[in-house]
């Protein structure tokens, strides 16, 4: 398949832009490292790594852009940071706070939705009626693989194609749908089933930000261009269970726990940006330090 | 037994939905077959042809997508009023009713308020085949904010109408299958309803309420005229399940002392159960028998050639209010 680019949605990350990405998955892995502890003391009822898939959510947020309305699943934590929402709105939905603790409208980033795929129709809707009040909005929608196995997720995809909706599909790919690995899931790759419907696509692998980053700018340019929807998946490693209270060991084998954990995303970005002389040790430091300051301030409003 | 002469429900119905239209640009129109064809019931007759494809559109044949698209469509600014083509057909639309939609409103902090409608046609006696003869308003009454109406005339399913698409949460509007072309039915009282989500007292009497709804609404009508003038009988049409209006239901009660609930869908766990429970608990005292209930036992809704069997009729109606008032 051959997306259509456009010049003004660069397709290659210039230099601010990788450093750009790397910050963002550093502090997308802080946060969610936080949460994590913070829900073993008992400060959070329940959280839901994102780790893993920081370079596929960083990497597409960014090229989307701040326009685009984005209707996430529930684990895209980095999306919801880098778009504006703070750490401790994040986590306020699972400390029982509240069921949304962003502003959705203003941050364009729509409330998490947890009952799997229903956000894909509502994505859908969404750009049809904008389109039918003259806002020609791009709207992304993300899902991870075992939500495209509900009927909303094919009935979106049949509505987006016939109706030429302006959305992104988003499908990271990471490999299981809690205990049901995608083999057992799926007999083609989500990226086919959606050339099925009539919908453009791409599978790129979710290890580097920047080879995210090059699909989605040409992905999006496609839907603005073209007004018509298109999808990319993206592969990613699971380094976490789904959630807290899952305990993947039970079924998942420790060698693909381990390959998953070398396979770190975020350390190998930052050990290539440090290979290149993109980033050094200060600026490293400066990203730590802000890290640290974000958790500190996340650790003394939850505990 | 006095009887008029008024328009059609499916006229009131694409009268008031081409008012809306014409009022409100921010109004669209969502349903299988309602444009080109006019609906399966001809509601929406002409509409595609006056106001154009895009406000009268007809949706893919998957209720699921109806609803969650116009989920979607009321995040950004617009007012769909959905049409599910029959009641049997709603359950694939269920989940984004009452996981989405009626939880949306929560979920943003009120940042979003959704005038959602969803028009269903309900209900027997047309001789439909398996599925096209529910009546499944029990289901969302349920569903915290989910309002349900059940209008049994014209004039009801417009002012209800009207208020559902301002109300800022989704609305559940069934519609009487037999009585969509229905001219002729029984004089009503002309009192007007307090408010919009008001019952009504649709005729005046003093040995006994019936609290009723939807299309056995006329049945119950037919019933008390048949009764009088040895039973007086009072017909509240409750037009509204969900909220309940227990209000007009209680000041009832407390004048006449005598409570039957009449309903078409089935009464196990039902609206008359709800209405039954809330008097006993607020208007015991006035009671001079018990509550009763005339509903279908809880059985799926037979083969045309025996839903004379299952159905409540006028005969049954009035055996009940003989045995209760005797």
């Amino acid at each position: 398949m051959v997306l259509q680019a456009e010049t003004e949605y660069g397709t290659d990350p210039d230099d601010d832009t990788r450093r750009s990405l790397l910050r963002h998955m550093l502090v997308a892995r802080g946060v969610d490292e936080e949460a994590r502890q913070l829900q073993k003391q008992g400060a959070l009822d329940l959280w839901l790594s994102c780790q893993g898939q920081e370079a596929a959510q960083v990497g597409s947020a960014l090229a989307v852009g701040p326009t685009a309305t984005v209707f996430p699943s529930y684990r895209e934590h980095a999306v919801a940071l880098l778009r504006g929402v703070t750490p401790d709105e994040l986590v306020a939905q699972w400390a029982g706070r509240t069921f949304c603790g962003w502003d959705p409208r203003r941050l364009r980033f729509f409330p998490y939705t947890l009952v799997l795929a229903a956000q894909t129709l509502h994505g859908v809707g969404y750009a049809i009626g904008q389109r039918l009040q003259g806002r020609d909005d791009l709207v992304v929608v993300y899902m991870g693989d075992g939500a495209t196995s509900e009927g909303d997720m094919s009935e979106a995809l049949n509505l987006a194609a016939v109706e030429s909706a302006s959305v992104l599909f988003i499908c990271q790919n990471n490999g299981w749908a809690i205990s049901k690995p995608a083999g057992e899931q799926m007999r083609t790759s989500v990226a086919e089933r959606a050339r099925g419907f009539g919908i453009e696509s791409v599978r790129v692998p979710g290890q580097d930000p920047e080879t995210v980053f090059s699909a989605c700018s040409r992905a999006a340019a496609h839907v603005r261009a073209e007004r018509a929807p298109c999808l990319v998946e993206i592969p990613v490693g699971r380094i976490h269970g789904h959630s807290t209270s899952d305990a993947q060991e039970v079924y998942r084998d420790h060698e693909d726990i381990a390959r998953a954990r070398a396979a770190d995303p975020v350390t190998a970005y930052a050990a290539r940006l440090g290979g290149l002389g993109l980033v050094d040790t200060a600026w490293l430091d400066a990203v730590d330090a802000e890290v640290r300051e974000l958790r500190e301030r996340l650790m003394k409003e939850y505990v | 037994m006095s009887a008029v002469r008024s328009a059609a429900l499916a006229e009131s119905i694409n009268a008031t939905l081409a008012d809306l239209l014409e009022q409100d640009p921010r109004l669209l129109l969502l349903g299988e077959d309602i444009g080109r064809l006019g609906g399966v019931f001809r509601v929406t007759r002409g509409l595609r042809e006056r106001f154009g494809a895009e406000r009268v559109r007809d949706s893919l044949l998957a209720e699921s997508t109806i609803v969650g698209q116009a989920v979607g469509m009321a995040m950004s600014g617009l007012v769909p009023v959905c049409e599910i083509q029959f009641d049997g057909f709603t359950y694939p639309a269920v989940n984004q009713l009452v996981t989405q939609a009626a939880r949306i409103g929560d979920r943003w902090n009120g940042q979003v308020s959704p005038s959602l409608v969803v028009r269903i046609p309900t209900g027997g006696g047309v001789r439909g085949v398996e599925h096209h003869s529910e009546s499944n308003e029990a289901l969302f009454a349920r569903v915290p904010g989910i309002s349900v109406a059940c209008p049994s005339t014209g004039e009801d399913a417009d002012q209800i109408l009207r208020y559902a698409v301002t109300l800022g949460s989704p609305v559940v509007m069934y519609e009487p299958i037999r009585l969509y072309w229905r001219r002729n039915t029984p004089a009503r009282d002309p009192e007007p309803a307090r408010s919009p989500t008001a019952a009504r007292i649709v005729r005046r009497g003093t040995d006994l309420t019936i609290a009723t709804f939807g299309a056995v609404t006329h049945e119950v009508l037919e019933a008390a005229y048949a009764l009088s003038p040895e039973v007086d009988v009072e017909v509240v049409d409750l037009r509204w399940v969900a909220p309940l209006d227990m209000n007009t239901v209680l000041e009832s009660v407390a004048r006449t002392g005598r409570l039957l609930v009449v309903h078409e869908g089935s009464k196990d766990v039902g609206i008359g159960a709800e209405v039954a429970a809330s008097v006993a608990e607020h208007a015991f005292d006035a009671l001079r028998g018990p509550v009763r209930r005339l509903a279908p036992d809880r059985r799926a809704y037979p083969p045309a050639d025996f839903e004379k069997d299952y159905l409540i009729g006028v005969r049954e109606i009035k055996d009940e209010v003989l045995v209760m008032t005797k």
